[in-house]
């Protein structure tokens, strides 16, 4: 575009306002990136004066490969792909859902989104504390209700694959409210007057949504799904609150930070320092979701092209 | 807002299974969004021999013991000061660089600024660095320091991904008038543009201080004193030394989640507002 | 006359630039028994950073100590952090980084790389130490308060002291409510069946039989280190045999263990047990709710606190049929002090723990904390001192020491270290289980050819 703000001198004024932005990205984002994809090269531990030396691709034959531990990575980076699809699709179709139905002017509706929306704005740290109370096995609330059923369940402590889906759930119960608000803003852009005409047309509800709200949402749903897949993929900040670090129930993201700082917990691997090995698993976490995140773009855009003009 | 709601004739008040379903629904969902808040509450009145006995009983009398001994035992008020001080301050620098990046960059002010937007976009999928920030911040000499705490949090590319777009949607005409008029660039972008893009500011600003408020591991990793905690570190802490102790537990968490209950419904409008302005339109 | 002396070591301390040169163990000139410094000793000042690991008793203990030693050296300012054990070594690894600590808790310096292990990552200590990180302690005169085996046990390497360690703890065994028992009339179990068939009795009167803090993850699958114990005595051949393939986790010996742990995790643990904090075991024991707690000898002092009246007992886990194999007490090394090689206060920190090692101050400490005593002069006057004295000549170091597996294992290869069986893990079948330890072991160690 062409600059229409003077020469000389006045060239130069968008230079100098991006610089401080442009400055704070280099040295907190992509500075850090770079030196962790170098020292995913490296044997370095991440402790001051011990010697680092280049080993090429070694950490990521390692993680990828070796032994039975590769395939518990392989495993994670499972269960984090598992965690985002599952997260979105749950999240996205009840956020939507809840949306529609509070978009029907219904009593009350202020009282509805402003209580699917709370959990948001608590954080993560009480959203796990909460949930952690509220599933405590001894008679707690959940474990009562299972007992009228007669049966018993150790949640989030339990069974890994039951603790996974108990932090599913509370992922879900405390972002659905993004979702939802974002589609109920969505459906109301939509002007009442194409509903008119097309319920004057005769069409019936389920036809209304599929034909006219649906693709009118797109630039929600777009949104919607951006924020969710990514924040699923990045987020383990929950697992760290709710079970911290299990074997059989760790996300890539998680992993990472483990490895990086040494904190796998109590007495199971015992305390290393291998921070190039740390950085070799964020490099593999970056390429999985660089390659989600680019697919949904594409996708998405293509879609909203053909469906929007 | 009502456009749904039209395919009952609009003249009598007629009974609808669907109605009657979608509120059935609806309280199902409330009450699964309150009981755990009930939970809460429930807990942080009760005797720790109480809650041992019988976890979900009702508490036999309403003291506030546990919550003025959570209230001695941690300084929650200055977590929630400081986390207050953290978001605050963290946004605000981040919505005022990352505008005049995304403005530079939207328009293609800037040399390059299709590299960059691409480099923006890859920067959403990044991993946190953390190791090497860690070791930026530490040269830096702000380990352990509010000011480096915060500057960890003043780049977020998913903001200016969100400005770029909502400001390529700004017809270009606009900055003709604006040339014509005689405005120079500063004018131009704080007069004219800021002002257009104002939903978009909000959206930004509301994720990302949701995202600050949110942070809890680099609060672990880089303050280790406990006046500087934020809300998230404050009640891990207090949970690793407390976490036997599910009463003085639930009070401490309620300490901290009524102001911001009351924070958020005095507020409502404008965070969800905030956060759905720039959202829709892409 | 206090006001003048603090005056003027004030004085001193501003004046004086603080940080003197001279030998930094003033405390080990006051004679055993006296508790109080004397202030005439080269002003200390500045702050004392401390970090620690979350143990009730322990952090109670540490608040007083730290008040004193801040009366007794007035221009010193002590501050701790106190951190989840779980999380105790990333905190040591990024506070040491940033120099911004000076005496740390570090547990003992176990897992050193046997001569026959090939293929492992050096541990958390040694690449501390190796990266210069800790303090070399070896001429330090405090060093010479706890007994020589602690010493190059636990705190040493290369020859060099780096650490002192605080005392043993016993893991492999039961507490059990003496009053629970006698009102049940079930004797004090010394075998594995007489221990099912307690577990069997307190469950049709609907008490729990054992309790665990699971959920920290690793109380319970400790609980179950008295069972390995009954089965293998010596834990470093038991880690040799794995490692050299002469002891197998599919062997007759290893299947007919791994049916207990399932019976165990099934039937002796109390159902809910994931839900109960580490630290809040002691309480749920000492409220006569179930009959056993299974967990170490550092419960022991909580337990107590919590219920000075409570009458309890501390028996060996009675894991073999053969009540012969169940009297040995196994245990660890625990917790101990190190110093940050970057300290800016070195000192100051050194005085600290010149201090803290003082034997009139340790005993304070093992009266709180509990731990068995790795000064000579010591004492642990406690209940728990009487109920483990009996197997203390026979202490035997545990498993955990000793065990580093080679790189790439999976997280099955020490079944001791999971919770295995149902409802805390995912098998059923002992046999299973087995076989998956076996193969996860077996991975690293074809790797390590």
């Amino acid at each position: 575009m062409r600059y229409l703000f003077g020469n000389g001198a006045a060239r130069l004024a968008p230079y100098l306002l991006i610089t401080p932005g442009l400055l704070l990205y280099l040295l907190f984002a992509l500075g850090p990136s770079l030196a962790t994809v170098v020292f995913s090269f490296t044997d370095a531990s991440g402790l001051p004066r011990l010697p680092i030396h280049w080993i090429g691709f070694d950490n990521y034959k390692e993680f990828l490969t070796l032994g039975a531990a590769a395939r518990e990575n392989l495993d994670a980076l499972v269960r984090t792909l598992i965690f985002c699809v599952s997260v979105t699709v749950i999240q996205f179709s009840i956020g939507l859902f809840v949306a529609v139905l509070l978009n029907q002017g219904l009593r009350g509706t202020k009282f509805f989104r402003t209580l699917f929306f709370f959990p948001v704005i608590l954080g993560v740290t009480i959203q796990g504390l909460m949930w952690t109370l509220f599933l405590y096995p001894i008679g707690g609330p959940l474990a009562t209700v299972l007992d009228w059923f007669g049966l018993q369940s150790e949640f989030l402590g339990g069974q890994p694959r039951e603790a996974f889906i108990w932090v599913m759930v509370v992922q879900i119960w405390a972002n659905m409210g993004i979702t939802m608000v974002i589609f109920l803003a969505g459906l109301q852009t939509i002007p009442d007057e194409v509903y008119e005409a097309a319920r004057i047309d005769g069409a019936g509800r389920g036809q209304l949504f599929r034909r006219i709200t649906w693709p009118l949402l797109t630039p929600s749903v777009n949104t919607n799904l951006v924020l969710t897949i990514i924040g699923s993929l990045q987020a383990w900040q929950l697992f760290y609150v709710l079970i911290s670090y299990r074997p059989g129930t760790q996300v890539l993201g998680y992993v990472v930070y483990a490895t990086a700082f040494g904190q796998t917990s109590g007495s199971t691997a015992g305390t290393t320092f291998r921070q190039g090995y740390g950085a070799a698993a964020g490099v593999v976490l970056f390429l999985i979701v660089l390659a989600i995140g680019i697919t949904t773009q594409y996708l998405l855009r293509r879609r909203e092209a053909r469906l929007l003009g | 807002m009502t456009a749904l709601a039209r395919t009952a004739p609009v003249t009598r008040r007629r009974f609808s299974w669907a109605r009657l379903a979608a509120y059935a629904i609806l309280i199902a969902l409330t009450v699964v969004y309150l009981a755990p808040m009930a939970m809460l509450v429930i807990t942080s009145f009760k005797t720790l021999p109480e809650f041992t006995r019988d976890a979900i009983s009702m508490p036999k009398s309403f003291s506030i013991d546990n919550f003025i001994e959570a209230w001695n035992k941690a300084n929650f008020a200055r977590y929630l000061v400081n986390t207050v001080l953290y978001t605050a301050v963290s946004t605000a620098i981040f919505v005022i660089t990352g505008t005049f990046l995304s403005i530079a960059i939207a328009r293609r002010f800037v040399r390059g600024s299709g590299f960059l937007f691409t480099m923006f976009l890859i920067a959403l999928f990044l991993p946190p660095a953390l190791i090497p920030q860690f070791q930026l911040i530490l040269r830096l000499g702000l380990y352990n320091n509010p000011i480096g705490y915060v500057m960890l949090f003043l780049v977020n590319p998913i903001g200016i991904v969100i400005l770029v777009n909502y400001i390529r949607t700004i017809p270009t005409e606009l900055d003709e008038a604006a040339a014509i008029e005689g405005c120079s660039y500063f004018r131009f972008v704080i007069q004219i543009v800021i002002p257009l893009i104002k939903p978009a500011i909000a959206t930004v600003a509301v994720l990302h201080a949701i995202g600050v408020w949110n942070e809890l591991i680099l609060a672990t990793i880089y303050l280790t004193k406990a006046d500087y905690y934020p809300i998230t570190r404050g009640l891990i802490v207090f949970n690793g030394i407390y976490g036997n102790n599910w009463p003085v537990l639930a009070a401490a968490v309620l300490m901290i989640a009524v102001p911001i209950a009351a924070f958020f419904v005095l507020m409502q409008r404008y965070i969800i507002g905030g956060v759905t302005a720039g959202a829709v339109k892409g | 006359m206090r006001k003048l002396i603090v005056a003027v070591a004030l004085i001193v301390a501003a004046c004086g630039g603080g940080a003197t040169s001279a030998p930094a163990t003033p405390a080990a000139s006051v004679p055993a028994g006296e508790t109080a410094a004397p202030v005439a000793t080269p002003a200390l000042s500045g702050t004392v950073r401390v970090l620690i690991h979350q143990n009730p008793p322990f952090v109670a203990f540490m608040d007083a100590f730290n008040k004193t030693f801040e009366t007794n050296h007035p221009g010193v300012k002590v501050e701790m952090e106190v951190v989840n054990a779980n999380d105790l070594m990333a905190k040591t690894q990024s506070r040491l980084t940033a120099q911004d600590i000076d005496v740390i808790d570090i547990f003992a310096f176990d897992r050193g790389v046997q001569p026959f292990m090939k293929n492992v990552d050096a541990p958390g200590w040694q690449s501390l130490i190796d990266a210069g990180l800790l303090l070399d302690i070896t001429d330090q005169a405090f060093v010479k308060n706890y007994d020589a085996a602690s010493v190059a046990d636990a705190g040493s390497y290369n020859g060099k002291v780096y650490a002192v360690n605080l005392g043993r703890v016993g893991y492999s065994g039961l507490y059990y409510n003496k009053d629970l028992f006698a009102a049940n009339n079930v004797a004090v179990p010394t075998t594995w069946n007489e221990l099912v068939a307690a577990c069997a009795t307190f469950k049709a009167a609907n008490i729990g039989c054992i309790t665990a803090g699971g959920k920290d993850g690793w109380p319970i699958f400790v609980g179950a280190y008295g069972l390995l114990g009954s089965y293998f005595p010596d834990q470093l051949g038991l880690v040799q045999g794995l490692w050299d393939g002469s002891i197998k986790y599919t062997d007759a010996k290893w299947l007919e263990l791994l049916g207990k742990y399932k019976v165990y995790d099934g039937e002796m643990i109390e159902a809910g047990a994931s839900g109960i904090a580490g630290d809040a075991a002691p309480g749920r024991f000492a409220s006569g709710e179930v009959a056993m707690q299974a967990g170490g000898t550092w419960y022991a002092a909580a337990i107590d606190t919590l219920s000075p009246s409570f009458k309890w007992g501390y028996i060996p886990f009675p894991g073999s049929d053969n009540a012969a194999d169940n009297q040995f007490m196994f245990g660890k090394y625990d917790q101990g002090w190190a110093i940050a090689n970057d300290s800016p206060n070195k000192d100051a920190a050194l005085a600290y723990l010149s201090e803290f090692s003082d034997p009139a101050n340790y005993q304070a400490f093992v009266d709180a904390v509990g731990p068995i005593p790795t000064q000579p002069d010591a004492k642990l006057n406690t209940t728990l001192g009487a109920e483990i004295a009996p197997y203390l000549a026979t202490f035997k170091i545990g498993f955990e020491n000793y065990w580093l597996g080679p790189k790439g294992v999976g997280q099955y290869a020490t079944p001791m270290f999971v919770n295995l069986f149902k409802p805390f893990g995912t098998f059923d079948d002992p046999a299973a289980a087995a076989a998956q330890a076996q193969a996860d072991l077996q991975s690293g160690l074809d790797a390590a050819q």
